[in-house]
């Protein structure tokens, strides 16, 4: 087992490395130039020579680059050029908002999508399923950016009883949470569905009915047990996408985490911290694509052999 | 096992349930902003929010009343000995809001940090001409300039700073009607009433800025009562529902804001001033601002607004006339082709700007019925205005924000003010207008100034270099009980020391 984390970890500094390069490229490859955009059209050009001589960035593009990952390497990512805060500091102080998004919007995907997955499936081809079919399928075309607002007026403005946006107490959360875990509780119901159906042609399924067990226990102790595997998958790959911040989500709801972050910094033209916050998304992913590849060495001993 | 799973549900919920909601102060006024500031120290800020907020926590020597005209503010009085010194008396008794008395050795500073050599403050260029300053006594300054440069005075708009201020974004102290309280980026800015403020305490004890990037959202949050006031940013679209909402009012007033249509001078087409006047007379920009634009815009003839003391009154009116642009393209040789194809065609370049775009698109449509056939080009900013900046174009359109004071043209239509060092984006020669922009800058009086520049705009009319589109008018949706509130055309939140609610 030691082994075979080692070999992911061998993996996952190399994707890493390639992270932080293209990062670090895109920056300074795209159009338009921060010291043009910080002190506008009217600064002479020696006021810009200056500026991009205290930010860094007249030295060679390759001097810059080794410089910036030799600052990784120390744990410093960059200092913002506006509120002259490290960027790790702002990152952090914003990951507790992007976090609880997160956490809310899978709890409110898992618990909506198990029960009427296995609803679902047990009421197979007929009015119940198709309907959740539907409904799963009105739930992955929504787009954010239409559901928070048509929410927002319907619990806030219609019936006043959640706030219209913001992070304050618990009722904050509930409409964010909504928006951002619609799209995947669908696909959790579509997926536990067709998982659930594919186990109960098994074999202790059947014992479990010959045993004597009503249909309750069968469908959500042994058929949900076991169907469970993939769910938790997708789940734990859309966790990444999560934590990585939800910009459009964030966005209507003015939730200031790590998507608003980097949208704050784009429009600022703030861009140690647009590095930073790529970074951390990468790195988000990376890390939980790795978290996930370790969890199937333990789920399933096979993966662990090299091949 | 069970337990524990049902734990990790409810632990994260109970943990939010105790973080209640903070209850909103006690007259305390908010107000719903698309971006928070980005800095919050004058000599830094450029952007529009960063500059609105800095206004009110710190305050500058002079500043613009509701017609753009400079007033007294910080100093009693500024006069002018010579054309190059300008001496401003400070009031007494100014307090910043640490408590310490705010002289003239804190306007020296501002400007002398401003001006240092490791400065990056992008308003370093505008100080340039300062050669020497002095502060004989407490409440004196005297600013010797190195050569007469008449719009001097409207730098002194300036928030001042207290000496030795060097990192204001993270704890700003100033002398303004507002005191900055807490920052909490991406959420809201608070702000409370300074009671020490030399015109006086504020009616309101505090200011919140909270940030709702979503305009959708931000409306329904002010329908809600959640922010009692939007000050610009809100598209023409929704005024109407905006106007059928009954807890809401709206005011709204001509600024400064003028679009135009950019033309590049170097192509082979539009050199032909009679191409540029065709081009201004087959726009219907009467119908664009009705439908497209709600009535949220007045036509504009010159870059300086009617309500500015240095607008020319008696400048040509571009009517829409198509007749007279297929004359005008006629008289320049292109000729209208028997088989209705068109005369020639050009490339119009814009943002990714929705709004933009569909007027583009308008005036493309526009120019095909004179026989001009028009291709759109849209980008993303930094491309679009790196293209407009090396003259990557053949037309243009932007809009040039808060102008005030004449001497713009010379920043925009003198030959030496190409970019990066100007704006003459258009690459724009004409010798005569480069002597009357010259002597412009170098005249103080105010009579000849407004003689000089009557005749600038009445230039620019005949020959055309832009076209004049539109003044924004600065729009605000409020709270009805919100009383006081004043929209000023450069879009200052100067008045909010004085607005309160009515109850």
């Amino acid at each position: 087992m030691l082994s075979f984390v080692l070999r992911r970890v061998s993996l996952l500094l190399p994707t890493l490395f390639g992270v932080v390069t293209v990062v670090f490229l895109m920056i300074h490859l795209i159009p338009g130039d921060p010291v043009e955009i910080m002190l506008g059209e009217s600064a002479q050009s020696a006021d810009k020579e200056e500026l991009r001589r205290q930010l860094g960035l007249d030295r060679p593009l390759g001097v810059q680059y080794v410089s910036y990952l030799a600052g990784i390497l120390q744990g410093d990512i960059g200092t913002s050029i506006h509120s002259h805060e490290p960027v790790l500091k702002e990152i952090v102080s914003r990951w507790p908002a992007t976090a609880e998004l997160a956490l809310f919007a899978m709890l409110f995907a898992v618990a909506v999508s198990i029960p009427l997955g296995v609803l679902s499936a047990a009421r197979k081809d007929t009015a119940v399923d198709k309907g959740t079919l539907v409904a799963s399928l009105f739930g992955i075309a929504i787009p954010n950016f239409w559901l928070g607002p048509l929410l927002i007026m319907l619990f806030s403005i219609e019936f006043a009883i959640l706030p219209v946006s913001g992070r304050g107490g618990f009722d904050s959360i509930i409409l964010p949470a909504i928006t951002l875990g619609t799209a995947l509780a669908a696909i959790l119901v579509r997926l536990t569905r067709s998982s659930i159906l594919e186990v109960m042609g098994d074999e202790y399924i059947r014992t479990a009915r010959a045993k004597g067990l009503n249909e309750t226990a069968v469908y959500f102790r042994h058929a949900l047990s076991n169907a469970l595997i993939p769910v938790i998958t997708v789940s734990g790959l859309q966790l990444g996408a999560l934590l990585s911040g939800a910009v459009i989500t964030e966005t209507i709801f003015s939730w200031p985490g790590i998507g608003r972050l980097m949208i704050e910094a784009i429009e600022a033209r703030d861009y140690p911290v647009v590095q930073g916050c790529v970074l951390n998304i990468s790195a988000c992913y990376v890390f939980v694509n790795f978290l996930v590849d370790i969890l199937y060495g333990v789920i399933d001993p096979r993966v662990r052999v090299d091949r | 096992m069970k337990q524990k799973i049902f734990a990790l549900f409810i632990l994260p919920l109970f943990i939010l349930s105790c973080t209640s909601r903070k209850p909103l102060p006690e007259n305390v006024l908010v107000i719903g902003t698309e971006t928070g500031p980005s800095v919050l120290d004058p000599r830094f800020a450029t952007d529009a929010i960063s500059s609105t907020v800095c206004g009110l926590i710190y305050p500058g020597l002079l500043r613009r009343d509701k017609k753009l005209n400079l007033e007294p503010y910080l100093a009693k009085s500024v006069d002018q000995p010579d054309d190059r010194t300008y001496v401003i008396h400070l009031r007494e008794g100014i307090k910043f809001h640490s408590g310490k008395e705010l002289t003239s050795a804190d306007v020296r500073f501002t400007f002398e940090s401003i001006l240092a050599p490791d400065s990056i403050s992008p308003k370093k260029n505008s100080f340039s001409k300062i050669e020497s300053i002095d502060t004989p006594d407490e409440h004196i300054v005297i600013i010797k300039l190195s050569e007469v440069f008449a719009p001097f005075l409207g730098n002194l708009t300036i928030g001042i700073v207290p000496e030795g201020a060097d990192d204001l974004t993270k704890e700003p102290v100033g002398a303004g009607p507002f005191a900055f309280s807490n920052y909490e980026r991406g959420a809201e800015l608070a702000l409370k009433g300074f009671d020490g403020f030399i015109f006086g305490k504020p009616k309101l004890s505090g200011v919140i800025f909270k940030i709702i990037p979503d305009e959708t959202v931000r409306m329904l949050a002010l329908k809600k009562g959640d922010i009692h006031l939007i000050s610009n940013g809100v598209t023409p679209a929704v005024l109407p529902w905006l106007e059928e909402q009954k807890n809401l009012k709206i005011a709204m007033e001509t600024g400064t804001n003028v679009s135009y249509l950019g033309f590049n001078m170097e192509d082979e087409i539009l050199k032909n001033s009679n191409v540029r006047k065709a081009i201004g007379q087959a726009i219907d920009r009467d119908s664009i601002i009705k439908y497209l634009l709600k009535n949220t815009a007045v036509e504009a003839e010159s870059i300086i607004a009617e309500s500015n003391e240095f607008f020319n009154p008696n400048l040509r009116r571009t009517a829409h006339d198509p007749k007279l642009a297929k004359k005008l393209l006629d008289d320049a040789g292109f000729i209208e082709k028997p088989d209705g194809s068109p005369r020639f065609s050009l490339t119009y370049k814009t943002s990714k700007n929705p709004t933009r775009k569909k007027i583009a698109e308008i005036i493309g449509e526009q120019l095909r019925q004179v026989g001009i056939a028009i291709e759109i080009k849209s980008f993303e900013w930094g491309t679009f205005f790196s293209d407009i900046k090396s003259g990557n174009f053949q037309i243009y359109s932007l809009t040039w924000v808060g102008v005030a004071d004449p001497d713009i043209y010379y920043y925009i239509f003198h030959s030496e003010s190409l970019p990066p060092d100007g704006a003459n984006r258009g690459r724009y020669f004409n010798t005569e207008l480069d002597s009357l922009l010259t002597i412009g800058r170098k005249t103080v009086s105010l009579e000849r100034r407004k003689e000089i520049y009557s005749k600038v705009q009445e230039m620019i009319s005949n020959d055309t270099p832009y076209v004049h589109l539109w003044f924004g008018k600065n729009i605000a949706v409020m709270d009805r009980r919100v009383q006081g509130f004043e929209i000023y055309p450069d879009e200052s939140l100067d008045s909010l020391a004085g607005v309160y609610f009515k109850e």
